[in-house]
């Protein structure tokens, strides 16, 4: 365990921890929704927790802004203890996943509610919420405007501007973009990133995509089973995930069944892989290989792994084609190329495909019963 | 719609209008009696009058009933939204241990005849030792009228999204802020056709009020005292009055709704 | 690649003994919850208005009769003298004539729910006024509309007479004029229940039940029927419960033509001043409208009616 934590430690960024996690529990009846978990988030970074549906992530995220309480363990931020601190008591403040857009109101009436609830006087609100407007690339006439005429863009960019308005020192974002469609959330995720650069305040972001991840976050902390499974940069995440549930989270991967025996790891067949340390010995556990890195071998080119199959479907996904590729009975492998590369001929030709021993990612599932 | 013909909504068109026929055709003869001049009812009516409606005004026993009515209808209105209002978030809106059960109790009073609740009511309050009066039969108008209010209610309720109030607590509003900016301005549509329907359906009641409201009676009382000592055009006559009455007070609840949409029409028309 | 942590990181959580709470405490911490202190309120209504007068009937059938105090040696007479003076035989009367009242306004509620749900649907919420307003005149005023519609020499037996010469005596004071009257006045309560069941069918449904061959009456048995079930189920109860309990709604046309459980108990507890008596014949008003109330409630999904989510 200690040497588990050990390895989970993020790398450190720069700045200050500004919201702090010491061993919180959220304990539902009996059943541990958020299971002990310790977690720094620093000044001004973009932190992302993904997982996925019934992880625990969504109760994380009501502990933090104050909407829950954890069971054992406590939430400090900037060092005070502040477990007990009501959500409208805190800094703090949260875009919804529904985004919570009170219909009742207008545009201009919706930013400006936490002022309101202030006390600021009606002329200070109304020019803040007009900067927000302009900072948010809103026209400055849909100020009067009623929410529930706004499109899904505009209402995403109201709520963020409400909650701008409120001026927290950490802002929460559960799963906002998860309703609109593929180009609008892809334009929104970069908004928001420029957004995050602008105003300098330090996001937490929730969402079951580890693609949205990757295109905004500093750092991501990946969930399962209310726990974090890794934390670190995307680039760690990408490169280097520490478990078979990290690398099939991040998207379609090929996954072998495999055992290590003598130094070696191989399937039921008989065929043995190509690793890139050397594993010591486990009974089950499945070796993993990302499409990307798997590629068609010519005559006389050679791959550290080599598996031969017919090409059995092609699909194309824009630039990119990936190939569904049967190598055994009932086991397929995709693979996944750029449109330029050459294409190895079409459905039902036979292939050899090959990828290097850098590229086998291995998991051993329990260890060799000894 | 699936291929609807002509022929089949004028059918469907014809058997809703012989519903409708059939549900005001007692409302309309007893408007056409209430002219009657002679004083039992014939049809067709030899002679027309509107001395009854003349004689209904000056007397001042049907204006005492009245004022009863009135006070009573108003009070089960006013009492029945503010329970329904809680009693429909914990129906609709809250989770909690219980709900379920919660639920059924407040449909059981829907479910049950209310003669035999109002015998069961003079019953408790008698052994209780509270002689009944106006103030007994607000009691048992409430005991019935509130669980339809709360179902009237919590129907709005159940479209209304949690978040809403999360996001104004979260925001910094209070828990009265919360309920004065946005719970209660999201469901006010839902708490006027709550208070009329209770309002009406009060004004209207005649069984729970026979056995509860004791010494004071109510205008249905009156009617049926009435017709059972002796009928006069008088009977229609009120009848015919508080149908009017019913009637302006619906279009009222209903206006103000319509006028609340408007206003917010307006004001998105002006965005 | 691989890690040795692998295995910390896949492992499940660990069983932990998690304490629990106190009794006490969870059943202190049940009472502050918001749906709790929200519901409180009602709750006590329905306590003190609903369920304490029904056990105060109950409590007053189990004594001697004539008394008026609940302070008596509980005794099964009351019960007894039901049985032996056939007074049930007005509890089997009120039975037959709720369940005849059931199957007409069933019959005639459904199609035109149907026609406001699906037909005109677009004008549906002005057809749900003109269907509520009646609701909001009281019942005896109604039914006196029906009294000098029907009446000899009312609006029926007057213009048939005036008009063609046929004499007709009065059409009230019949047992047929008792149902007549229950049906007027509990249509509206199949109506509405069951137009809330009519809406909670998709539409999509019902097409694809039409495109995969069905006919017009088989998406009526397959397809609309058994998804408005629970609004069907609710107004049949709701109306056989009523009818079985009424007294002026079946007095008022019917005369004494029959003589419903209602009146007994009304007799018992006025004319006569026998509250226990009245009390038991209550009692089975009670255990009939409890007992279908409870095997209906336990079927039916409120949150799904009065939510359609």
């Amino acid at each position: 365990m200690a040497e588990a934590a050990q390895s989970l430690k993020p790398p450190e960024p720069a700045g200050q921890p500004i919201l702090q996690l010491r061993n919180v529990d959220r304990i539902f009846d009996s059943f541990a929704a958020v299971d002990r978990i310790t977690l720094d988030i620093y000044e001004r970074e973009f932190f992302t927790i993904v997982g996925p549906s019934g992880s625990g992530k969504t109760t994380m995220v009501r502990m933090l802004v104050g909407m829950d309480k954890p069971t054992n363990g406590d939430i400090l931020l900037r060092g005070e203890r502040i477990n007990d601190v009501p959500a409208n008591r805190r800094p703090t403040c949260m875009v919804f996943q529904s985004l919570a857009l009170f219909p009742h109101r207008t545009v201009g009436q919706n930013i400006e509610f936490p002022l309101k609830m202030r006390g600021v006087d009606a002329a200070t609100r109304r020019k803040r919420a007009l900067e927000l407007l302009d900072q948010l690339r809103l026209p400055q006439s849909y100020y009067g405007k009623m929410v529930t005429q706004c499109s899904g863009g505009e209402r995403q960019r109201v709520a963020l501007a409400r909650a701008l308005a409120f001026d927290p020192e950490i802002l929460f974002f559960d799963e906002p973009l998860s309703a609109l469609d593929y180009r609008l959330r892809k334009l929104l995720e970069k908004e928001l990133k420029d957004i995050h650069r602008e105003t300098g305040k330090t996001f937490v972001y929730i969402t079951h995509s580890l693609e949205e991840a990757m295109v905004m976050s500093d750092r991501i902390g990946v969930m399962n089973r209310g726990r974090f499974v890794q934390i670190g940069t995307p680039r760690e995440i990408y490169g280097s995930p520490h478990s078979r549930f990290v690398s099939e989270f991040m998207g379609e991967v090929n996954v072998i069944e495999v055992r290590g025996e003598a130094g070696a790891v191989v399937d039921a067949a008989g065929t043995r892989f190509a690793t890139p340390v050397v594993a010591a010995d486990f009974d089950t556990g499945t070796l993993v290989v990302r499409p990307e890195d798997v590629r068609f071998v010519g005559a006389g080119e050679s791959a550290d792994n080599r598996l031969t199959g017919v090409i059995y479907n092609e699909y194309l996904l824009g630039s990119r084609v990936q190939y569904q590729v049967r190598v055994g009975e009932g086991q397929t492998f995709l693979v996944e190329k750029l449109r330029d590369q050459m294409p190895p001929g079409g459905p039902g030709s036979a292939v050899t495909i090959g990828w290097d021993a850098r590229d086998s990612m291995v998991f051993p599932a329990s260890r060799l019963q000894q | 719609m699936n291929s609807t013909g002509r022929g089949v909504r004028f059918l469907y068109a014809c058997l809703i209008a012989a519903f409708l026929l059939l549900m005001y055709l007692p409302m309309v003869t007893i408007a056409l009696a209430s002219f009657s001049r002679t004083r039992y009812f014939r049809f067709p009516i030899p002679a027309w009058s509107t001395n009854w409606y003349a004689e209904v005004f000056e007397s001042l026993s049907i204006r005492n009933f009245f004022w009863t009515s009135v006070i009573i209808a108003v009070l089960v209105g006013l009492i029945s939204t503010a329970l329904a209002f809680f009693g429909a978030l914990a129906f609709a809106r809250y989770r909690w241990k219980g709900r379920k059960l919660f639920q059924k109790i407040v449909i059981l009073p829907i479910l049950f005849p209310q003669a035999v609740l109002g015998l069961a009511l003079l019953l408790w309050f008698t052994a209780i030792g509270i002689t009944p009066s106006w103030q007994t039969a607000v009691f048992a108008h409430i005991v019935w009228i509130a669980p339809i209010t709360t179902l009237i209610i919590a129907i709005q309720v159940y479209s209304f999204d949690p978040a809403w109030e999360e996001a104004a607590f979260d925001l910094g509003a209070t828990r009265l802020q919360v309920l004065r900016e946005v719970t209660l301005p999201i469901l006010t549509p839902g708490l006027i056709a709550g208070f009329f329907s209770a309002f009406l359906l009060s004004w209207a009641n005649f069984p729970l009020s026979m056995f509860s409201s004791g010494a004071d009676q109510t205008i249905p009382g009156w009617i049926s005292a009435k017709v059972q000592a002796g009928y006069t055009p008088q009977v229609p006559a009120v009848g015919t009055l508080t149908m009017l009455a019913a009637a302006v007070i619906m279009g009222a609840g209903y206006g103000l709704v319509v006028l609340q949409a408007r206003r917010r029409a307006r004001a998105e028309a002006a965005g | 690649m691989s890690r040795a942590s692998d295995f910390a990181a896949e492992a499940p959580a660990p069983l932990r003994a998690i304490r629990a709470p106190s009794r006490l405490a969870s059943l202190g911490r049940w009472f502050a919850e918001p749906g709790v202190v929200a519901a409180a309120p009602l709750a006590l209504l329905m306590l003190g208005g609903f369920l304490g007068p029904l056990l105060l009937v109950v409590v007053f059938a189990f004594m001697p009769g004539g008394t008026f105090s609940i302070l008596q040696v509980p005794t099964l007479a009351n019960f007894v003298e039901i049985v032996a003076n056939s007074y049930y035989l007005s509890f089997l009367a009120s039975l037959w004539l709720a369940a005849l009242t059931v199957v007409i306004c069933l019959v005639v509620c459904y199609p035109v729910a149907f026609a406001m749900v699906r037909v005109f649907g677009r004008h549906g919420s002005i057809l749900a006024l003109l269907i509520t307003a009646p609701l909001f005149v009281a019942d005896n005023l109604r039914l006196m509309g029906w009294v000098l519609f029907l009446v000899k020499g009312g609006v029926v037996s007057g213009s048939l007479q005036t008009w063609f010469g046929i004499e007709v005596d009065s059409m009230l004071y019949t047992s047929g004029a008792t149902l007549f009257g229950l049906v007027y006045i509990y249509l509206p309560f199949m109506l509405f229940p069951i137009i809330m069941g009519i809406s909670m069918v998709p539409e999509q449904m019902r097409e694809a039940a039409f495109d995969l061959g069905a006919t017009r009456f088989q998406v009526l048995r397959e397809v609309d029927v058994p998804l408005a079930m629970p609004g069907i189920l609710i107004g049949s109860l709701m109306t056989f419960i009523l009818a079985a309990g009424s007294l002026t709604e079946a007095r008022t046309l019917g005369g004494n033509a029959v003589t419903m459980i209602a009146m007994d108990i009304q007799k018992e507890f006025g004319f006569a001043q026998n509250w226990p008596k009245g009390s038991a014949l209550a009692v089975l008003m009670i255990l009939l409208a409890g007992a279908l109330a409870v095997t209906a409630l336990k079927r039916i999904d409120l949150d799904l009616i009065f939510g359609r989510k």
